[in-house]
């Protein structure tokens, strides 16, 4: 992918973007740090102005392009229930290790800190499992925690049987 | 002392409504600046309603602080001067520059000699004519949303050449306006240069530690510094006989190349058109209508052919930077806004020892930036109906 950057005198600088569909994407970045976003249908095309964004605003756009985790609220401000952990659907892969054990003996809390609030098995949600419930491939794991345990219980969840045969 | 504060309010009172109105029509705020002070000045209209409207009279403050924004428009002409820019499209800019002052000056040459003005008259109307607004089109553009388009860098980068010929320009000509007869005005002329070139060396090699001493943490400090430099160099100049106002713009590029740039753009932008707004005000203060009525013919026939000429200009422009025939037509309507140049030049006039150029050149030039300010905005604003056709 090329992009094209220009300076544009008394103004800024031009960066265009040409996207897959031959659409071209233009940003005007003022001197004063507003960005313009403006969209071109084709190199001949007139620019038709999208955005106008101020300095902040586009840094924070900038980061949702470029998929790093966005946090959509303002955490300070919201009243978050959970503290620091978060809930995430964990889907139970066919292969996985853990497919057909017991909560306790695929050692969930022991091993990744994430507690398991609750189980979905198609339509139905079995809430508060209790350490004999066992897993089935295919089950989704509705789990508790920080982003560490959910990252250690989605590895333990990946990991397939094979592995630890 | 209570009066002097009490016009000063009118004044920014006058500029804060008509800026308004003009913001609200979608209109350049420098014509309407110039009508707040036609209206609240000494001349016509004075009363209406039996209510006076004389109410502000061109004062000290008034003087100091328009003088204060003509130094800060050419100081941050200086703040945009991009050397790097300059030399990686030199020819092209220089093309563009060339075809734009020698098919416009000419039309200003001819107006300045169907009107016995002589050689000075001529300078001075070449200058008034040739120079479009850089304030009123970049804004335009913006609005248009023209900027991202490609004939926009054709536009800006014309701009950017006519105000480096102005910045020459003024320099000559405010030397040779003091310096009266042919060889005073060479030897001032000398010695504007002879200034003017210590001031770029010492803007080009102090760069470095420009970054050093203005580097101050409170904004007010920072501001105060730059103002205070720009300022105090452009009185210098003054006293020496050189436009204090390019002496501003040499300031200007000392700080283009630092990473300053930013901040006094964030910060002293709004002190900037605080002051050229009073700039503009003041002109409107010293405009008699019926004087510019009397030259009403003249704007007339300079607007026509001015425009035919900056169409044709940016036309030429635009297809030597390899536009096709719609976008090269646009940067012709792009460049036919003319400002705040245009009266600097014409305040010098002012000051010109010829009867003739004192009294014709000033009405002249504001009775034709208020028709080319209005017509540039709007050209732009509705240019479909101009370049449909070459689509």
């Amino acid at each position: 992918m090329v992009i094209h950057e220009v300076d544009v005198p008394g103004v800024g600088k031009q960066y265009e973007v040409a996207t897959n569909g031959g659409t071209r994407f233009v940003v005007i970045v003022h001197h004063d740090g507003r960005r313009e976003i403006y969209r071109r249908e084709g190199a001949d095309a007139d620019a038709e102005k999208l955005f106008d964004l101020d300095a902040a605003t586009a840094r924070e756009a900038a980061s949702v392009l470029q998929g790093a985790e966005f946090q959509s609220l303002d955490l300070d401000d919201v009243a978050v229930p959970l503290g620091d952990a978060i809930m995430e659907w964990v889907e139970i892969p066919a292969d996985s290790a853990i497919a057909g054990e017991t909560l306790a003996d695929a050692g969930i809390r022991a091993e990744t800190g994430a507690t398991v609030a609750a189980v979905q098995r198609g339509a139905e949600t079995f809430a508060n499992p209790g350490a004999d419930t066992v897993l089935e491939p295919g089950d989704i794991l509705v789990a508790i925690g920080s982003r560490a345990e959910q990252k250690a219980l989605q590895s333990l969840v990946a990991t397939d049987a094979g592995e630890t045969a | 002392m209570a009066g002097v504060l009490f016009e000063t309010g009118v004044a920014f009172l006058a500029l804060a409504l008509t800026g308004a109105l003009a913001h609200r029509f979608g209109q350049s705020v420098i014509p309407a600046y110039i009508v707040a002070g036609v209206v609240v000045g000494p001349y016509a209209p004075t009363e209406i309603a039996g209510v006076s409207l004389a109410l502000v009279t061109h004062g000290e403050f008034v003087t100091t602080a328009a003088e204060l924004g003509i130094v800060l428009l050419l100081f941050f002409l200086g703040l945009e001067f991009d050397i790097g820019y300059l030399l990686s499209q030199g020819r092209e800019l220089a093309l563009l520059g060339g075809v734009d002052f020698l098919v416009n000056g000419a039309v200003g040459v001819a107006l300045a000699y169907a009107l016995g003005l002589g050689p000075l008259g001529a300078a001075f109307l070449v200058a008034i004519v040739f120079v479009s607004s850089s304030a009123i089109i970049t804004k335009s553009l913006t609005d248009a949303g023209w900027l991202a388009n490609p004939e926009s860098r054709t536009i800006l980068g014309t701009l950017v050449v006519e105000d480096i010929i102005v910045a020459v320009y003024l320099a000559v000509l405010a030397a040779v306006v003091s310096g009266g007869t042919l060889t005073g005005a060479a030897t001032s002329v000398a010695g504007s240069f002879c200034f003017l070139a210590v001031l770029a060396l010492v803007a080009y090699y102090g760069s470095n530690h420009v970054e050093r001493v203005f580097d101050v943490g409170p904004d007010e400090l920072f501001v105060l510094r730059v103002v205070g430099v720009a300022v105090a160099v452009g009185a210098l100049a003054l006293s020496v006989g050189v436009s204090e106002a390019v002496a501003a713009f040499f300031v200007g590029t000392a700080f283009s190349t630092t990473d300053l740039v930013e901040r006094i753009e964030h910060l002293v932008t709004p002190l900037r058109d605080v002051f050229a707004a009073v700039f503009f005000f003041a002109i409107g203060l010293d405009t008699d209508l019926r004087v510019v009525g009397g030259v009403a013919l003249l704007v007339a026939v300079a607007a026509l052919t001015t425009t035919a000429s900056k169409l044709a200009s940016g036309y030429a422009g635009g297809r030597l930077t390899g536009l096709d025939a719609r976008r090269s037509a646009r940067v012709g309507i792009g460049l036919l806004a003319r400002g705040e140049f245009s009266l600097i030049v014409a305040t010098l006039a002012a000051a010109s020892a010829v009867p003739a150029i004192r009294e014709t050149v000033p009405p002249f030039a504001v009775g034709y930036v208020l028709v080319m300010s209005i017509l540039g905005t709007v050209a732009i604003a509705h240019d479909g109906v101009l370049t449909s056709r070459l689509a």
